[in-house]
């Protein structure tokens, strides 16, 4: 069957910022082969015009006011975060211990 | 009494009369909910703030037709302080500290709020066999799937537990599970209801709208949910309307498409055959019926994959174990915080999506796939835009097939987008679509017929859903003699 090679997987996968199972790879190296020979198909469509439609949508699009409206409480927030102190978000180590960071 | 099978209209006499309460309402919905339960077609049931809304309710004035009724959300709006999932691991503990607008304004009609329903996982699949909670059956047949994603509301409304229901519509999510489970559901034009609280899975095409048991309910509840929302950009400056107003209205002389590819071989003969008996009906109405050629119409479904699987990469971004929802126990730096997180909390359609996603908006590709995908997007706009100016609707079936089982392989990753090839086209033009049923097939699973209509005109899109819906009078209530309800 038709397949991604394992590093072909483990690159978009690391783009993706997802760690895969060995039982994923597998997988995703024919599941994934099938959805990008779909979007192949994209070539072979000639004779549009070169202007790009970024969303459905013909109004004018305005700004609006920056002024200070209802907000919500930052402890309602922060809270949500699974690691956290006082008004602060705790985040792992970021820069030293590991190249991809 | 059963007082959830009345009309709305007529519900809200029972209540101007005080013949019966909201909490007469509240507990109907959740018996019924309880007794489907094996369908599945809830993630989490709002019972007990249900009941304390429904009895504040008994003190206040009747004021509007949709005052007490209950109402059913997909578990991808957010509700404040009511656990919204997104049928995910990553958010299945994620209680919101805010209300989409789309809920501020059903609140400001004293809906009552039943419950969050299921879906597939970020609204990324066709069957909503992708939801971390399991699927939602369909009423007609427990062993087949309701479709995708807005698998749970279409179940919910389709077994007459209660009267209305809003799903989302990035691909035919709305539509799509309407048309398997014989329920009316329209995705609206784009920016026509605020995305504000709608959880993102690809933004240009994502619209919330209303889900109901027939067209009438189905313009009711639009109309309420519509108008411009400073929070969002896209929202459309338009106000509310009365989308009722063209229901009744004859259709003499009005003009009618059909694209060749809707009819073509790619259609079951069985939905072909309801299609043309109804073509018949609306000829017969004085309509004028053309088959038209549309280009590009036969590469939408790669269009949206490249277009939406990237916007999706982007979106899911923002699930990163830092903010709120699943978080990876003890990593050991952040990068594999990201990475265990993400490899946890998603499911593996979800993953596959933002891979390709990324893949896609990667150096280069950006450009082959993504910029290519965007320019025929535009000219598939202006195909629409040309045949709009000589019609007033695009016909055609709403799925190519009627629901299949449940346990039917899911191993081609294609099969998700081309469950969808039909209803695909009107989110990539941002042009307004509804299902309507139109009858069923040998096995008795409902088929449906796809109206689109013209940018914001969704009113006109009601007035021939009705005319069909009033010349075809089916029996849409699944249960029939088996309950006696």
């Amino acid at each position: 069957m038709d397949k991604l090679s394992r590093e072909e997987i483990l690159h978009v996968a690391d783009l993706a910022r997802i760690e895969l199972t060995e039982e994923e790879i597998e997988k995703y190296r024919v599941h994934i082969k099938k959805l990008l020979d779909d979007i192949e198909k994209i070539k072979d469509v000639k004779g549009y015009d070169d202007e790009q439609l970024i969303a459905p949508w013909s109004e004018n699009c305005i700004l609006r006011e920056d002024r200070v409206g209802n907000m919500l409480e930052p402890k309602e927030v922060i809270e949500h975060a699974p690691r956290h102190s006082g008004n602060y978000i705790q985040v792992p180590v970021v820069i030293g211990e590991s190249e991809g960071a | 009494m059963k007082y959830l099978n009345l009309s709305i209209k007529e519900i809200n006499k029972l209540l101007k009369d005080k013949k019966i309460k909201p909490i007469d309402l509240v507990n109907e919905a959740i018996e019924n909910i309880e007794k489907h339960k094996e369908y599945n077609a809830y993630i989490t049931l709002n019972k007990e703030e249900a009941i304390k809304k429904a009895k504040e309710l008994e003190d206040k004035e009747v004021d509007n037709l949709f005052f007490g009724i209950p109402i059913a959300i997909k578990d991808n709006i957010i509700t404040k302080n009511l656990r919204t999932t997104c049928a995910s691991h990553m958010l299945d503990n994620f209680i919101p500290p805010y209300n989409a607008t789309v809920i501020e304004k059903i609140k400001e009609k004293n809906m009552i709020i039943i419950g969050k329903t299921n879906m597939d996982e970020f609204a990324m699949g066709s069957s909503s066999r992708t939801s971390y909670f399991g699927p939602p059956k369909n009423p007609w047949n427990k062993n087949k799937i309701s479709g995708g994603t807005s698998g749970g509301s279409a179940t919910t409304i389709a077994s007459r537990d209660l009267p209305i229901a809003l799903g989302s519509d990035t691909g035919g999510s709305i539509r799509q599970p309407s048309a398997y489970t014989g329920i009316v559901g329209l995705k609206p034009t784009y920016g026509r209801v605020s995305r504000y609280g709608l959880v993102a899975y690809a933004s240009s095409f994502d619209q919330i709208g209303p889900m109901t048991r027939n067209v009438y309910e189905n313009a009711l509840l639009l109309e309420t949910i519509v108008g411009h929302d400073e929070k969002d950009l896209t929202s459309s400056k338009r106000e509310t309307e009365d989308f009722t107003r063209l229901i009744g209205k004859d259709i003499k002389n009005m003009k009618i498409a059909i694209p060749k590819f809707f009819v073509s071989d790619i259609v079951d003969k069985e939905i072909i055959e309801k299609i043309n008996q109804t073509i018949e009906i609306l000829k017969k109405n004085g309509a004028i019926v053309d088959y038209v050629d549309m280009k590009y119409i036969e590469n939408t479904v790669t269009l949206y994959q490249i277009i939406a699987m990237g916007e999706a990469s982007s979106n899911l971004a923002r699930y990163d174990g830092i903010r709120y929802g699943f978080s990876y126990e003890n990593p050991k730096d952040i990068n594999d915080l990201y990475l265990k997180t993400r490899k946890e909390g998603f499911g593996e359609e979800v993953k596959q999506r933002i891979m390709v996603g990324s893949y896609i908006l990667s150096g280069e590709n950006a450009k082959i796939y993504y910029n290519k995908a965007l320019s025929i997007r535009d000219d598939i706009k202006k195909e629409f835009s040309r045949i709009f100016e000589n019609y007033d609707w695009i016909i055609g079936p709403t799925t190519t097939t009627t629901a299949y089982n449940l346990d039917d392989p899911m191993d081609d990753p294609s099969k998700a987008f081309m469950d969808d090839v039909l209803v695909i086209p009107a989110n990539l033009a941002g042009l307004p679509g509804i299902n309507i049923p139109i009858g069923f097939d040998k096995s008795n699973m409902p088929i449906g017929m796809h109206i689109i209509g013209n940018s914001f005109e969704e009113a006109k899109i009601y007035q021939l859903a009705s005319l069909i819906e009033k010349e075809l009078k089916l029996d849409l209530n699944p249960w029939k003699g088996e309950e006696n309800e």
